[in-house]
């Protein structure tokens, strides 16, 4: 109670400090008064009484001090006082206190968000249960492993593996699917899914929140007729109505029944069927789950249809190094067994590898350099603080000689490094989170991308690492002044206590490392910019500018055969349906204003190889691994003259060849490595058991993939007309009205298309190098506040040095020396850490570039470019830092240095 | 300042305070202190500026009160007078401080 009672009016005390400072003082001289007047009755001179009176009252000043301990909460009030102090300190050198701020935030900021980004792609376990024990294995075949290591999985090898495995829990096998999906109103939207094994749900821990999982029944064929729904699709085509079970949907122009709905939590990442293909996109694109029913073929063939991914649960505490050599021994053993021609084998590979294999080392390089970064921020802030320590040993001194404890003074250090630490972490919380904007958006290609937020530990280690940073490189100097007797320090200069050799040379080493590092970071810069620059200026072999891309979905029930691959590709119903659909979208697209060429093509453009396939001579057996492989395009003709791809030999597709379909034209590439030394004009290759005659040949062109030309053999469309057509205009029209008029076109072909791109051709170019361009401007981005903070640096150490030798350079100059020789010291004292920290950073970029060898595009690691520009433009920005400097040196005035003194 | 020491003289001024202020009503702090002085028969050598403090931490106690008044010479001044919690307190901090007493008397004597 009493304590309460005494809290209270301490508060209270607190916050009227003031009046009650002048009532005290009020009270206090009246009792002098008191006094004075008695002393006065018993017969005292005036002068005399008051000294009685001041004497038997005891010191006033200690009284009030002590009279102020009893009163409010003097740690707090010393504490006010101490930031009152630190910021007035702050405000006094600006150039300190905003040099600080700046690299805390930048700092903890950059290294934040980046983190928060490795986190999100690659720590960051996969929402399933036990996520390290999921697996994901491929196939391999000895024959053709030089070309193609890995291979998607055959059902046939999946129902072996899994049924004679004790290494591994259960395994599900699965297959990325594309479904036009419909309510039954409007035209279908194309949703990404997945058809999975019935097992697939039970093996990643996951529970459907509505309903139920699919039954070992639903995988035959013929009673598939259910699907299951992710949270987010249930939202969007339900609005996560309960009725949503048992609802029917149109699916591939299919009725299905909703069976399930899975939970909120589930996410599963984009995943390709090839092996080692980048995968990217949100972990909320697969939508719709169906059961997996097998084709009949893929139940027998054995060396044939791998078509699958496999994904599979070891046992607890089998290494994936055993599940590997258990499937790897089976596959064999049963290859060996059925008296295969080729040699199989088994590859595992953790989860988390096959979807971020790919970008895996870029991001960690992002993360090296921002490690770089703050590297040399503490550098920096170790240099200035020193710098600082030293500057206000002198007020140590007399703080202390004055009677200031040393827990007093180190409290006044930590409060203005607190100060400094807290407002730098809440800025780098405010960087982080528009750093992580900007990074979202400049790198949209990564895989589980929306999985990366800034979570609240996350800012939590940003504030704390500005804390921490903060405080170690405040304190340490502050400690250091304040074993300094006070008595030493007052007499001698300041300068002199800290010009000592040991000082300099620690402070040349920090500029030293500083340089290094952001040399090697510039170098690591201009390499992958370079690279960058080269993707995008190279001549890509073919010219597309006016060209939109739209890419139409023929998935309704007319144009696929219920899924069954017909006996004869091209001539049955559902190809004669796509061949008709496909004909008159064209016609309707060259028809209209401003259109200069229209054509169709089967894949889009720039999305990597895809249905590559062996050029298979009759005339010439090659033994198998041998066949040279080519990506199958089916196009219009025309397409040629659209893609701006020179014909080098023979002629394009014509009218003329609906007659006789079975005609085709190689890419340059692929006819030298079918025909070497030949002229293969007239010559043929088999394809599907049939026989194609080569009418032209085509110059080589990147269409695929911006690195490299793409070996292709293209068909006439109408020999099997694509499902997933891609129509490619060129026009004078602007891609914008380009856009909304090909889409009214396809859709008064048919309302039942959808239509999931429409893409101008410029735009798809810049798509398919967006984890290049995420590199380069991040790393650009680094390279430039590497630099900043070296120029600071250097700036920062040379300003001190210099004001450290003012009297040294006022005794020379009054000795005679001149401006210019002054100025050249003063370079020369820098000059030997720049030189030094280079020579080192060349050698941290030799090791880097090693490391980021593979993520260069037609650039050498030595680029010589790329090391000059780095070097050359490190030391103009050090010239720069070391201008004001200089300047200051040459200018000192003899008369006035040597005063000062 | 020696921390013990100081503390059983804090506890000693202020029941001198308080009985002071028992016997002779509201008083200001100069008068306090030159009782405390008259009553110990100038024994006790009293720096007159501990007895703020000491006021101060009777006052966030609740023991005593202050009003500013006017002296018997018309000087505006800041009297104290006993609050009826610290009325009661006296009997309590009388019976401690003569526990303690007796107990020093039993290790003073000579022993037999």
């Amino acid at each position: 109670m009493d304590q309460l009672r005494i809290l209270f009016s301490r508060c209270a005390a607190f916050f009227r400090g003031q009046r009650l400072d002048k009532e005290l003082d009020e009270e206090v001289r009246t009792h002098i008064d008191f006094a004075v007047e008695e002393n006065l009755k018993r017969g005292m001179a005036a002068q005399e009484a008051r000294t009685e009176a001041l004497k038997e009252f005891g010191g006033v000043t200690q009284t009030k001090e002590a009279y102020r301990m009893q009163r409010g909460f003097p740690l707090v009030e010393t504490l006010l006082g101490d930031v009152r102090y630190a910021l007035r300190r702050l405000r006094k050198s600006p150039g300190f206190a905003a040099t600080v701020l700046l690299t805390l935030v930048l700092r903890a900021g950059a290294v934040t968000a980046v983190f928060s980004v490795v986190d999100g792609v690659l720590l960051k376990p996969f929402a399933f249960r036990n996520p390290g024990q999921v697996v994901v294995w491929r196939e391999s075949i000895r024959e053709i492993e030089h070309e193609t290591p890995l291979l998607p999985d055959n059902y046939r090898h999946y129902l072996n593996l899994k049924a004679r495995a004790h290494s591994i829990q259960d395994a599900a096998i699965l297959q990325t699917a594309r479904f036009s999906v419909s309510g039954g109103v409007d035209h279908p939207q194309l949703a990404d899914g997945l058809a999975v094994s019935p097992n697939f749900f039970s093996l990643l821990g996951v529970t459907p929140f509505l309903g139920r999982a699919f039954t070992p029944q639903e995988a035959q064929s013929g009673r598939d007729k259910e699907v299951i729904l992710t949270w987010g699709a249930w939202q969007r085509l339900f609005h996560g109505s309960p009725t949503a079970l048992g609802a029917t949907l149109r699916v591939g122009g299919e009725p299905q029944t909703v069976v399930g709905v899975l939970p909120k939590w589930f996410r599963f990442p984009v995943m390709s069927v090839m092996p080692g293909e980048a995968t990217s996109g949100s972990t909320e694109r697969y939508e719709i789950f169906k059961p997996l029913v097998p084709m009949p073929d893929e139940l027998t063939a054995n060396d044939a249809e791998f078509n699958y991914v496999v994904v599979a649960r070891l046992q607890p505490g089998v290494s994936i190094r055993q599940a590997q050599s258990e499937l790897d021994g089976i596959e064999k053993a049963t290859a060996a067994a059925d008296g295969l021609a080729i040699h199989l084998g088994v590859v595992v590979e953790p989860f988390a590898q096959e979807i971020t294999g790919e970008i895996g080392r870029p991001l960690w390089l992002l993360f090296a350099a921002v490690l770089g970064v703050l590297l040399m921020a503490c550098v920096n802030l170790a240099n200035l603080q020193i710098a600082r320590g030293v500057a206000r040993e002198h007020e140590t001194a007399l703080r202390s000689a004055l009677g200031a404890g040393r827990a007093r003074l180190l409290q006044g250090v930590l409060v203005e490094n607190l100060m400094l630490g807290a407002a730098g972490g809440l800025g780098a919380i405010g960087f982080a989170f528009l750093a992580e904007k900007l990074l979202a958006l400049s790198a949209a290609s990564l895989p589980r991308l929306n999985e990366v937020h800034l979570s609240v530990p996350m800012l939590c280690f940003a504030l704390g690492l500005s804390l921490a940073t903060s405080l170690g490189f405040g304190m340490a100097p502050a400690l250091r002044s304040l074993r300094a007797m006070p008595q030493s320090a007052l007499q001698s200069s300041s300068t002199r206590l800290s010009g000592t050799r040991q000082a300099a040379r620690s402070r040349r080493l920090l500029v030293a490392v500083e340089v290094a590092c952001s040399v090697t970071l510039l170098i690591v810069t201009a390499l992958v910019t370079r690279s960058f620059a080269h993707l995008l200026t190279q001549d890509r072999h073919f010219s597309a500018q006016q060209v939109v891309l739209a890419n139409a979905d023929l998935s309704a029930s007319k144009y696929t055969n219920g899924g069954a691959i017909p006996d004869d590709p091209g001539a049955d119903r559902a190809s004669l349906a796509r061949d008709a659909t496909i004909d008159r979208a064209l016609d309707g697209l060259r028809a209209l204003p401003g259109v200069q060429a229209a054509a169709v093509t089967s894949v889009m453009p720039l999305t990597g190889d895809m249905s590559v396939d062996g050029i298979v001579r009759p005339d010439h057996p090659v033994p198998q691994g041998e066949v040279p492989m080519a990506n199958r395009r089916f196009t219009s003709p025309g397409y040629f003259s659209t893609m701006g791809i020179p014909l080098l030999a023979g002629r394009d597709f014509g009218q003329g060849d609906r007659e006789n379909p079975r005609v085709v034209i190689l890419s340059d590439a692929t006819a030298k490595a079918a025909f070497p030394g030949e002229n293969p004009l007239g010559r043929t290759i088999r394809h599907w058991g049939r026989i194609y005659t080569v009418v032209g040949i085509a110059a080589d062109a990147r269409i695929n993939d911006l690195k490299r030309d793409a070996p292709v053999f293209y068909l006439p469309y109408w020999d099997y007309p694509p499902s997933s057509p891609v129509f490619l205009v060129r026009s004078s029209q602007s891609i914008q009205s380009l856009g909304q008029e090909m889409r009214r076109i396809l859709w008064g072909v048919d309302p039942e298309i959808s239509i999931p791109t429409v893409v101008s051709m410029d735009t798809q170019v810049a798509e398919s190098v967006a984890t290049e361009r995420f590199q380069a401007v991040l790393l650009s981005g680094f390279g430039a506040a590497a630099l900043l903070i070296a120029v600071l640096g250097i700036y920062g150490v040379l300003a001190y040095s210099v004001s450290l030798r003012t009297q040294e350079f006022g005794i020379r100059m009054a000795l005679g020396s001149n401006r210019v020789a002054l100025a050249r010291l003063v370079l020369l004292d820098a000059s030997s850490p720049m030189l030094g920290g280079m020579a080192l950073g060349l050698v941290g970029a030799a090791a880097a570039a090693r490391w980021i060898r593979s993520l260069l595009y037609e650039t050498s690691a030595a680029d010589p470019w790329a090391i000059g520009l780095s070097l050359a433009v490190l030391l103009l920005a050090a010239l720069l830092a070391s201008l004001v400097p200089v300047r200051n040196a040459a200018s000192i005035n003899p008369m006035r240095a040597l005063r000062t003194e | 300042m020696g921390g013990d020491k100081s503390d059983v003289l804090q506890g000693t001024l202020d029941l001198m305070v308080l009985k002071t202020l028992e016997s002779m009503g509201p008083l200001h702090g100069y008068g306090i202190a030159r009782r405390i002085e008259q009553v110990s028969g100038n024994v006790l050598s009293l720096n007159q500026g501990t007895i703020y403090p000491a006021l101060l931490r009777l006052e966030q106690r609740g023991w005593v009160n202050s009003e500013w008044g006017a002296s018997e010479t018309h000087r505006r001044a800041k009297f104290y007078s006993l609050s009826p919690i610290g009325r009661k307190q006296i009997e309590e901090e009388t019976e401690n401080w003569a526990r303690v007493a007796a107990t020093m008397a039993r290790f003073l004597a000579p022993s037999n």
